[in-house]
């Protein structure tokens, strides 16, 4: 964000915008900025909730009004927080079965199953709005692919970009169905779950391990799976 | 609400070990027309772009169109970062993309226009100065479009 407005403003174009890491702004001085404190990948604040997200807008465009700079202002209301007893319940359970002897495509497939009538219903009310589709190839297909590598204990190293894609198709669909019926989630609750108590979270944690583990492809751990969730 | 005295330690480092000096002299365009008229489009670092469009790689410097004229709820999202919330994302493209809200704005005369093409990047994994061909490139046609100022948006 610092340098695409510090390089569109040199070329004469006046930007302003949201910095969600006010150390990362100040060290780089674009030419204006508006410091908020809400989590990363909610530049605006709060999904849904157009009043909030036009008085952030107004602030950031309101420096357009300094007259030199470097402006960097911080923006004082917080996003609220969500109470988790407030959220919808997870509409599915995750608990293992007695006997947890499927494999890995097995499992995912299944899980997949059940999460799929939770995603049908949360595109319907999102007026068929998803995520899915980074990949080029289904969610079945992939998770079938990705259970099978881990039945085999290999990594995808030949087809990485796939591979990423899979996995990030894999996760929104999951979020899309976890937060299918309407109403505020928080989403370290939503993270949570996918992490800890689903299948395919098991199952990136396990790549990334695998990942960890490769001579020359470690990094790509990082790339899967956040620090805190793998080993 | 979140800082980054909130995040863990490995977060706090990894975030601060962004931080870089200016990019050159400080630069500063002045505007020349009252904000009601100016013409604005967004740019966003969260790797945006329409299913039909390349997905970005790994480490991307180059961007993509994000059309005026087709629905923002087709967008989908190929960051290749893992460090951020996407939940609310799924629900609401404008917590990333505000293209409703400017929409809104215009409606309002509070902003001249809206672009007619606004642009995505993918915010990770390069040095700042990776940007300032394609940078440069968008800068281009920001003018074709006459427009203003921008909207620029990380996640």
């Amino acid at each position: 964000m610092c340098a695409l407005s510090y390089f569109l403003e040199r070329e004469g174009i006046m930007t302003t915008g949201i910095s969600l890491v006010r150390e990362n702004t100040e060290s780089m001085q674009p030419p204006r900025a508006l410091w908020v404190s809400f989590p990363l990948g909610r530049p605006l604040g709060k999904p849904g909730d157009a009043a909030f997200q036009h008085r952030v807008i107004d602030a950031a465009l309101n420096l357009l009004n300094a007259d030199h700079g470097p402006v960097l202002v911080d923006y004082l209301e917080d996003a609220p927080d969500v109470a988790i007893d407030a959220s919808p319940a997870c509409p599915v359970s995750f608990a293992k079965p007695a006997d947890d002897t499927d494999t890995w495509e097995a499992m995912l497939l299944n899980e997949l199953h059940t999460l799929t009538p939770w995603h049908d219903l949360g595109r319907r009310l999102r007026q068929g709005r998803t995520l899915v589709g980074v990949s080029e190839f289904s969610v079945t297909d992939n998770l079938q692919k990705l259970g099978q590598l881990l039945d085999n204990n290999t990594l995808p190293i030949t087809e990485l970009k796939w591979f990423k894609a899979a996995i990030e198709d894999a996760k929104v669909f999951y979020i899309e169905a976890l937060t299918a019926q309407p109403g505020d989630y928080d989403h370290n609750q939503i993270e949570q779950i996918f992490w800890h108590e689903t299948r395919m979270g098991a199952a990136t944690r396990r790549f990334a391990e695998l990942f960890l583990e490769h001579p020359e492809l470690a990094a790509f751990a990082r790339i899967i799976a956040p620090r805190n969730v793998s080993k | 609400m979140v800082r980054l005295t909130d995040l863990p330690e490995y977060e706090r480092e990894h975030l601060l070990s962004k931080n870089q000096p200016p990019l050159g002299p400080p630069v500063w365009t002045r505007r020349g027309k009252a904000i009601s008229e100016l013409r604005i489009a967004l740019i966003t670092t969260a790797g945006l772009h329409f299913r039909d469009n390349p997905s970005f790689e790994f480490a991307d410097s180059t961007f993509r169109p994000i059309s005026a004229d087709e629905d923002a709820n087709n967008l989908v999202m190929s960051h290749s970062s893992v460090n951020f919330d996407k939940t609310g994302f799924t629900q609401d493209v404008n917590l990333v993309f505000p293209i409703d809200r400017f929409r809104e704005l215009e409606a309002q005369q509070k902003i001249g226009s809206l672009a007619s093409v606004h642009y995505s990047f993918m915010g990770a994994g390069l040095d700042p100065h990776a940007y300032e061909k394609s940078a440069s490139q968008v800068a281009g046609l920001l003018k074709q479009d006459k427009v203003d100022a921008v909207f620029l948006t990380p996640v």
